[in-house]
């Protein structure tokens, strides 16, 4: 495990929003909020992040589900990752003003989370498809839409435009208690799109949709994001998750463990070295691992390489695999490019095995339990 | 991610103490920007989080009203209306028929119609008098206390129980609104089976005789307000309370079974089988109810059938006590609802 360890109070959104909190106290915050509409707020400056999590905890009496977590994030797709019980559903909880902080503040756009007007920021996608099952797909999210402070009139506009982005306007008229998963999830979707937030936080929001509707979610979860929205995802499907965006929050015992780009998280674990897999090719036919050898003494020579292993290769393909492990993959690279042109070997084939997020969530999650 | 967030992303590994900037570049807005979602900017304004009250009322009403069942029941309720309803209009209508002269009643001798009608509506208690909604409210009492013993798992408990309260609570509203418009939902039941009809009797009586019975009896007017306002507060915050609590419906008609009936029997046995104090009648809610009703009315407090009871303020502050507690038990319950599976 890297010493992943920093003073929490580093960042530059901490100290921008720190003045902000100074100057007005959550609770005139609250009061204004509730004073005016949303339409005349002074919202929040360009530079101001979207959302803020300063120091955040929260106790479930005796067990903590979140410790002392500071996120901060603007624009673009974050994904949340973590084993069970790791405090993911808590944390999108007290970002969306369902739970209060115990210790902490939670700020969108400037605003505590549990006030009315950040939620005019937020559209929450919860796990959670338990719906009235006796409404209409229809009039379960024009429910919502009124909810959302619309007259009549814009609600049922609205609703019909989330119906349509998520493909289910044609079948929004049948009874809820007639949905299969997928359709659940599409019609949660489209109650928390309705008022168009700015952050959106979705619960597993891949969970049971089949896999056209999967790639219909991710373009549009893309398309959100390159319209600027901030999206906060958590998903047990790594693979799915990976397509969406490289940038995660791996989230181990109510901690959040790691947050960047899976490459470069991946880069930081020093105790697990990066595997990569080289295949050299043969030099003729009666040369058969002679490159191989040769490649990996040279590999072994380098500073960042830890180890080697010689794989036999398959006949038909002309080449032998080398197995590197290597630390500093940064500089391996560099290097190996360098050695590569140098010696002129013959590389068919380069591949890192092991800094998918699948894998960079293993190494994390073991680290910790250990 | 896009490709402007990716040159522009900064991570920063911590334990517990992240920051990342995912702030796009201009040229990658250009690039992606599809035609996504057919909103234009919202330029009006948006109604205030109390406006929000209602909606949720109506749909907890309308996943009220797509019961078999409540409809039921609601017609059973509405015969009793309908008794009270067309029994003043009969009698009302008889009074107009009859003549001066005496009929003869079998072998009991002869009489004079309009007497015998007005025996009639004094035995029937169908004489636009306080008696006469004081029986409408105790009729319809009980059936109301039967819908909403069923209907408590529908209006809140299935809230709690499968989880649908983040979609409220995700809105921009809060936990005080989504209570107020629950207790609006059952409110309105309660006040179409009670008040409503009851104002409808009023006014009917006042059509059928004169004009002046409304002037006359404006206090009859306010006193079914009244009944009807302490009805409507009690019972809203004990059902919403024990829905919260209970959440399915066959733990909740116990609990009402409970509180209305077995109460009431324990209360009876208590105080005119075991002559214990008559401030063990407190205990019974239903009848608490009964006595600030009649006092609503204008009615004696301690007639000779209604005998052994305690005063009605005691009733009141008994039942305001039980408010109190289902009120401090609901912003306790819905706050931490997300704690206590």
């Amino acid at each position: 495990m890297p010493d992943l360890l920093g003073s929490p109070n580093s960042g530059r959104g901490d100290r921008e929003v720190g003045t902000r909190v100074e100057k007005r106290s959550s609770s005139a915050r609250r009061r204004v909020a509730d004073a005016f509409p949303p339409a005349v707020e002074a919202a929040g400056s360009p530079r101001t992040p979207l959302l803020l999590c300063q120091r955040v905890s929260k106790w479930y009496g005796p067990v903590i589900g979140v410790n002392h977590v500071t996120l901060e994030l603007r624009s673009g797709i974050t994904g949340l990752v973590g084993a069970n019980g790791a405090g993911k559903s808590t944390l999108m909880r007290l970002i969306t003003g369902h739970l209060r902080p115990d210790l902490g503040s939670i700020q969108v756009h400037g605003w505590d989370a549990g006030s009315t007007a950040a939620r005019r920021y937020v559209g929450y996608c919860p796990e959670n498809d338990a719906f009235y099952e006796e409404m209409s797909g229809r009039q379960f999210v024009e429910a919502m839409a009124r909810l959302c402070g619309y007259p009549r009139r814009e609600a049922r506009k609205r609703t019909e435009a989330a119906l349509e982005r998520v493909g289910m306007a044609g079948r929004a008229e049948r009874c809820l208690r007639g949905y299969s998963k997928g359709m659940r999830q599409r019609i949660k979707l489209a109650q928390a799109l309705l008022h168009d937030p700015e952050l959106l936080v979705l619960d597993e929001p891949l969970s049971g949709i089949d896999p056209v509707g999967r790639s219909e979610f991710i373009r549009l979860f893309r398309d959100l994001a390159a319209l600027g929205k901030c999206l906060l995802i958590s998903s047990h499907e790594l693979e799915e998750l990976e397509k969406l965006t490289d940038h995660i929050a791996i989230m181990a015992h109510g901690r959040i463990a790691a947050v960047g780009a899976v490459a470069q998280i991946r880069d930081r674990l020093d105790k697990h070295p990066l595997l990569i897999r080289i295949d050299v090719k043969r030099g003729s036919l009666h040369q058969e691992g002679v490159e191989q050898r040769r490649l990996a003494a040279a590999l072994l020579k380098l500073r960042d390489v830890v180890g080697v292993e010689l794989l036999d290769g398959q006949p038909e393909e002309f080449a032998d695999p080398v197995l590197v492990r290597a630390r500093n993959p940064q500089h391996f690279f560099q290097e190996l490019t360098r050695l590569v042109l140098e010696e002129w070997y013959e590389i068919v084939r380069l591949e890192t095995l092991d800094d998918s997020t699948q894998a960079v969530l293993g190494y994390l999650l073991r680290s910790r339990s250990a | 991610m896009s490709e402007g967030q990716s040159q522009a992303a900064t991570p920063e590994l911590r334990n517990g103490g992240i920051g990342i900037s995912l702030t796009q570049t201009s040229e990658g807005r250009d690039a992606y920007f599809p035609g996504l979602l057919h909103y234009r900017s919202w330029r009006g304004a948006f109604r205030p989080p109390a406006a929000s009250v209602w909606p949720i009322a109506r749909t907890a009403l309308m996943s009220l009203f797509r019961k078999w069942i409540f409809w039921i029941i609601y017609v059973l309720g509405l015969l009793i209306f309908l008794l009270f309803f067309f029994g003043q209009y009969l009698l009302a209508w008889a009074q107009t028929q009859a003549g001066e002269a005496d009929v003869q009643l079998g072998g009991w001798g002869r009489t004079n119609p309009r007497h015998l009608i007005q025996l009639f509506r004094g035995l029937l208690k169908l004489d636009g008098g306080p008696q006469t909604y004081y029986n409408f409210f105790a009729y319809q009492g009980h059936i109301v206390m039967i819908v909403l013993a069923l209907a408590g798992s529908i209006l809140i408990g299935n809230d709690l129980r499968f989880g649908s309260l983040p979609f409220y609570l995700s809105k921009p509203l809060s936990r005080g609104h989504y209570l107020l418009g629950k207790g609006l939902a059952v409110a309105v039941f309660i006040n179409l089976m009670t008040t409503l009809p009851a104002l409808i009797l009023y006014a009917q009586w006042g059509l059928l005789e004169s004009w002046d019975y409304f002037y006359e009896y404006f206090d009859l007017f306010l006193g079914i307000l009244g009944y009807g306002a302490v009805l409507t507060v009690t019972l809203t915050l004990l059902l919403l309370a024990t829905a919260t609590w209970l959440q399915r419906t066959a733990p909740l008609v116990m609990m009402w079974t409970t509180l209305f009936f077995f109460c009431r029997l324990l209360a009876s046995a208590l105080v005119d089988g075991l002559r214990f104090s008559p401030r063990w009648r407190l205990i019974d809610l239903w009848n608490n109810h009964s006595l600030i009703g009649r006092t609503f009315l204008g009615m004696p407090a301690r007639p000779v059938e209604f005998s052994n009871q305690p005063p009605w303020y005691e009733a009141a502050l008994v039942l305001g006590g039980v408010s109190l507690l289902c009120l401090t038990y609901l912003v306790r319950r819905i706050r931490a609802v997300e704690i206590v599976k």
